[in-house]
């Protein structure tokens, strides 16, 4: 059976597949083009450095009219992720628009004078790597006092040493979670 | 701000709108201001229709509006004069860096509503048809999908031109308000949003404002502003002098929500 958005959906695959932003992968399940599964590496020259983070995309009929429920598997700490692994990020909610595909989802473009051709930057590694950008696209909470994971933002502000090792835990886990 | 409509129905169900005298009934225990410009209004317009306020009402008056006055006149040469218009939306976006599989199917969809309203191909609709489509969700938002990227292609091709105004208003730049206000849907429309789709379609529209406003002297008016395109990108019916335009599209305004006016 195809939809408007299974067929939306395999475009995006093909255009992850030909044209595959650094640092993220992903692809459906195989008997289901709705469910994906996606893995984004943590970023160099940070904490999150060699981790390797499992997601999965879940999209419904509605897709790309409204956006995929993105939850990390691997278990994380993050002031921007909740204890089920979903994730608090403007463009996954109240600023979603179907301009994003899922390679935009991982991999957003930064916009700059004349248009969207500026440098990429993942979002979501982006998210791993820069909280202050969390607070910023936090639309969908903006209160920072009341993040996420609220443990995870106090020591991000008050104890950034203890902050970096639970991340280098996270990261160890993450080599073997299977 | 939700107003207005009956929940459920994006576009309301008559005809032909339905009389002024039911916006007169909503204001029938408020303000005085309102009503006596409710009854100004009926010198010069018969109907209203509603469109639901979900923050797309904007955009979706547009689309109702647009595509009824194409079915009831058959003015071929103006479908043929905005399709140039969409093919040229078509190459901005592109040449903004836009990914065309993320925005050709809006483009298509409202394509096939033009055609269907002209009489005489296998896929002709009536009005009843051109009501339901405004009423079915996955026809309706796509339509309105379809404005909203071409609205933030105009935006962003004329940068220069809506920085002061988008600044003034919002303290972003054009990019993040285009981000934040254009291209995500149930994001309210605003008058940067009206100049931008009346252009980037060669489009003119009438905004009437129904507020509380009032000037002392001389009785009550009802102001209104006539959003029109530089020339050479209106429809061929339209006479060029803008003093003397007269927009096929009216919309009422009241603070948070448009909906379609009809003329006498």
């Amino acid at each position: 059976m195809s939809t408007p958005a299974r067929k939306r959906l395999m475009r995006d695959f093909k255009r992850l597949q030909q044209d595959p932003p650094a640092g993220i992968s992903g692809a459906p399940q195989d008997s289901n083009i709705m469910l994906w599964n996606a893995v984004i590496f943590g970023p160099d020259d940070t904490s999150w450095d060699g981790g390797t983070f499992k997601l999965t995309l879940q999209f419904s009929e509605d897709y790309p009219n409204k956006p995929p429920t993105v939850r990390f598997v691997s278990r994380m700490f993050h002031p921007n992720i909740y204890a089920d692994g979903s994730i608090c990020l403007d463009i996954l909610q109240n600023q979603w628009s179907p301009i994003y595909d899922v390679a935009a989802i991982l991999t957003s473009i930064q916009d700059n004078h004349g248009g969207c051709s500026g440098s990429d930057f993942q979002v979501l590694l982006r998210l791993l790597n820069d909280v202050d950008f969390c607070w910023n696209s936090l639309l969908c909470d903006p209160n920072p006092n009341s993040p996420a994971n609220s443990e995870a933002a106090r020591m991000f502000s008050e104890n950034k040493r203890e902050y970096n090792r639970r991340v280098r835990e996270i990261v160890e886990q993450s080599w073997t979670a299977d | 701000m939700q107003r207005g409509p009956t929940a459920g129905s994006m576009v309301s169900n008559h005809s032909r709108g339905e009389p002024l005298s039911t916006l007169a009934a909503e204001y029938q225990s408020g303000s005085p201001i309102l009503l006596e410009k409710i009854k100004v209004l009926g010198d010069k317009y018969a109907a209203i229709r509603r469109t639901r306020g979900d923050g797309n009402c904007f955009f979706r008056s547009f689309m109702f509006s647009y595509l009824e006055h194409i079915l009831e006149t058959q003015d071929r040469e103006e479908v043929d004069r905005i399709k140039i218009k969409v093919e040229e939306c078509r190459k901005t976006l592109q040449s903004l860096g836009y990914v065309d599989f993320t925005f050709e199917d809006f483009f298509a969809l409202f394509l096939e509503q033009l055609d269907d309203v002209l009489q005489g191909n296998e896929n002709s609709i009536s009005h009843e048809e051109l009501l339901n489509r405004s009423r079915d969700q996955s026809v309706s938002d796509y339509v309105v999908m379809f404005f909203r990227f071409v609205t933030t292609g105009e935006i962003r091709k004329r940068s220069p031109f809506f920085e002061p105004f988008i600044s003034g208003l919002t303290n972003t730049t054009v990019e993040q308000f285009c981000k934040s206000s254009v291209e995500p849907m149930g994001e309210e429309s605003d008058h940067m949003h009206i100049t931008a789709l009346s252009d980037a379609l060669g489009v003119p529209i009438r905004v009437v404002y129904l507020d509380r406003s009032s000037c002392e002297a001389g009785g009550v008016s009802v102001n209104h502003h006539n959003f029109v395109p530089a020339p050479g990108n209106l429809p061929s019916a339209t006479s060029v002098s803008s003093e003397s335009i007269n927009p096929f599209i009216t919309m009422l305004y009241r603070p948070g929500h448009y909906d379609i006016l009809y003329p006498k």
